[in-house]
C-alpha cells in the first residue's frame, strides 16, 4: 500500500485518531508521519501498549461504532440541509453521530434515544442498568415543627383559618410532647 | 505497606490485573476544553483531598501531550496512549495502583490495577474512590442506561475489568481458539496481549468483560474472575501433562532459556519475549527459583523496541544487559 500523504514510498505507518467523536485514519510512510508530527518514536512507543487501554468493543468493530454501527443503521438518512436533528444541549447532530460513534453529552441519549436504544441494546444484550446508582442525596432532616409553622403561616396568609386553628393545636401538641 | 497496592494470587500465570470505571461529570458536554479539563481536575483533586485518610495519598498533575514524561506514564501504565498524545490531567496515588485520567473520551477514566488476580480487589477499590468523588460532583446518570458515557458500548456500569495472563502452552497446543470461544460464551474477550490474537508473542494475553449494561460490576467481574481461573486451570494443566510426557525435555528447554537471559550478550525482542515466556513456565512449575515472576513481568515490557533508544544493534545490547541484570539470581532447580 501506497502512503495516503505522498503516494510514492510504501505506507508503513498506520494512524488513528478520534478527536471529539470523529475518527481520522491514515496510512503513511515514515517520511510523512514525521512531517505530520505522528508516529516516530513517540506513538510506536505505544502501539505494544494499546490494547493495554483499549476496550475490546471498539476493536471488534474495527474502531468506533464500526461494522456493526453501519450494519445496524446504514447510511445516515437523507435530511434536507438545515432541518437535521440536533442535540438542543450540545448541538451534536444525527450524522456527527452516526460517523463519529461517540455522543456528544448524556442529553444525546435522550434526543437519539430512537438510534442510540437499538444498538445498546444489540451490543449489551440487555436494556436495564443493573448495579451502582449514585447515594440519593441526603434530605436535609427538617424539624416537624418548623414543617408544621411553615405550613400554619401558608394557612394564614390564605386566610384559611380552621387549618390555621388545627396547625396550631397540632404545633401545640407536638411542643408539648417534647417537653 | 502503601494504601492501594493490591497484590492477587496466580502469581506465576496471571500477570497483573486491572479495573477502570468511567465517568462524566454531570451538567457537561463530555468533549471538554482544556480549562474545563483543569476544572474537573481540581475538583476531583479537592474531593479527594477533602477525606483525611485518603487524601494525602493523591497527587495531581498536568499531562503535557507528547511530553517524555507523558511517554514515561503511558510506560507504567498510569495513562492511555490517547491522554499522552493529546493531553490532560492525571490524579494519582503515591504508590501508583489508583490513577484517574481527566481528559480521555470520557471525564474521568478511574483505573485501579494490581498484580496477579486480583480484579475483585479493584473494583471495590475502584468503588470506593469513585463513591468519594461522587459525593462532591455528581456523575452523568441515567435510571435506565446507568452511568453515561461517550461511547455507548462502555454505559452502564462504566466497567472494564482485565486481567492479563500468560499461557504459553495453551498457545503452543493450539488451544487458545477454544479458549477465547470458551470466554465469549462467558461475555469475556481473549486477546494477545502485544501484537493481533494468534500472534501473541509470548503466550500473554488479555481477557476482559464484553459488556458493560445489564449486571452489575461486582458480577462482571465474578464472571471475569472465574472464567480467567477455568483458563488457568487449563494452562496448569497443559503443563503438567507437557512434564509428564517429557519432563527432560521441558527441563532443557527452561533452563536453557535462563542460560540465555544470564549470558547473553545481545538478543532481539522475539527471542527475549520466548525466553522470558519460558523462565515464567519454570518458575512457575518449580524448575528454577530465585526471581519475582513479577520482575519479568515489568521487564517483559521494558525490552520492546520503543522503550530502547538507539539504533537496533544498539538496542540488542542494551536489552541483554537489562535481562542479564534481572536474571542474575536464577538458580536451576
Amino acid at each position: 500500500m501506497k502512503c495516503e500523504k505522498c503516494g510514492k514510498n510504501e505506507a508503513t505507518m498506520y494512524y488513528k485518531e478520534n478527536i471529539n467523536g470523529v475518527t481520522r485514519e491514515m496510512h503513511l510512510c515514515e517520511d510523512c508521519a514525521q512531517k505530520e508530527n505522528i508516529g516516530g518514536a513517540f506513538e510506536s512507543a505505544f502501539q505494544s501498549m494499546n490494547h493495554f487501554w483499549s476496550d475490546p468493543f471498539h476493536s471488534f468493530l474495527g474502531g468506533g461504532f464500526g461494522s456493526l454501527w453501519n450494519d445496524m443503521l446504514g447510511a445516515p438518512t437523507a435530511t434536507l440541509l438545515g432541518t437535521e436533528r440536533k442535540c438542543p444541549t450540545c448541538g451534536m447532530t444525527e450524522s456527527q453521530l452516526r460517523q463519529g460513534g461517540r455522543v456528544g453529552c448524556p442529553d444525546c441519549y435522550q434526543t437519539f434515544a430512537d438510534i442510540l436504544n437499538p444498538y445498546v441494546e444489540k451490543v449489551h444484550g440487555a436494556k436495564q442498568h443493573i448495579g451502582a446508582a449514585p447515594a440519593a442525596p441526603e434530605q436535609p432532616k427538617q424539624d416537624p415543627v418548623e414543617a408544621l409553622r411553615a405550613q400554619l403561616k401558608t394557612a394564614v396568609e390564605n386566610e384559611e383559618y380552621e387549618q390555621a386553628a388545627r396547625l396550631r393545636d397540632e404545633i401545640r401538641r407536638m411542643e408539648g410532647g417534647q417537653k | 505497606m502503601s494504601m492501594f497496592e493490591i497484590h492477587g494470587g496466580f502469581d506465576g500465570l496471571a500477570a497483573s490485573s486491572r479495573v477502570r470505571l468511567a465517568r462524566n461529570i454531570k451538567g457537561y458536554p463530555f468533549h471538554l476544553s482544556e480549562a474545563q479539563h483543569k476544572e474537573v481536575a481540581d475538583k476531583v483533586f479537592a474531593a479527594l483531598q477533602a477525606n483525611p485518610t485518603i487524601g494525602p495519598e493523591f497527587t495531581q498533575k498536568q499531562v503535557i501531550p507528547r511530553s517524555t514524561e507523558a511517554s514515561q506514564l503511558v510506560e507504567e501504565h498510569l495513562i492511555s496512549p490517547e491522554l499522552a498524545q493529546n493531553g490532560g490531567w492525571l490524579i494519582v496515588s503515591n504508590d501508583g495502583g489508583v490513577a484517574i485520567m481527566v481528559g480521555e473520551e470520557d471525564h474521568l477514566r478511574l483505573q485501579v490495577i494490581g498484580t496477579g488476580l486480583c480484579p475483585k480487589e479493584c473494583l471495590q477499590t475502584a468503588e470506593r474512590i469513585a463513591s468519594l468523588i461522587e459525593a462532591a460532583l455528581p456523575f452523568a446518570y441515567d435510571a435506565r442506561l446507568g452511568y453515561l458515557t461517550a461511547c455507548p458500548t462502555n454505559i452502564g456500569t462504566g466497567l472494564r475489568a482485565s486481567i492479563m495472563l500468560h499461557l504459553p502452552l495453551l498457545t503452543a497446543a493450539g488451544e487458545i481458539g477454544r479458549m477465547t470461544g470458551y470466554a465469549g460464551s462467558r461475555g469475556c474477550a481473549v486477546r494477545g496481549a502485544y501484537g493481533e490474537g494468534s500472534k501473541a508473542v509470548g503466550g500473554f494475553y488479555q481477557i476482559s468483560n464484553q459488556v458493560t449494561l445489564g449486571a452489575s460490576a461486582a458480577e462482571l467481574t465474578d464472571q471475569l474472575v472465574e472464567t480467567a481461573t477455568a483458563i488457568i486451570d487449563a494452562e496448569k494443566k497443559m503443563r503438567e501433562r507437557v512434564r509428564s510426557q517429557d519432563e527432560d525435555a521441558l527441563h532443557d528447554r527452561v533452563w536453557r532459556a535462563a542460560g540465555t537471559l544470564r549470558s547473553a550478550y545481545r538478543i532481539d525482542t522475539a527471542e527475549a519475549v520466548q525466553c522470558i515466556s519460558d523462565v515464567l513456565v519454570g518458575l512457575q512449575m518449580g524448575l528454577l527459583t530465585g526471581v519475582e515472576p513479577q520482575t519479568l513481568y515489568r521487564l517483559e515490557q521494558r525490552i520492546r523496541p520503543a522503550m530502547l533508544a538507539g539504533a537496533p544493534h544498539e538496542r540488542d545490547k542494551k536489552r541483554a544487559a537489562l535481562l542479564r541484570d534481572a536474571a542474575d539470581g536464577l538458580t536451576l532447580q
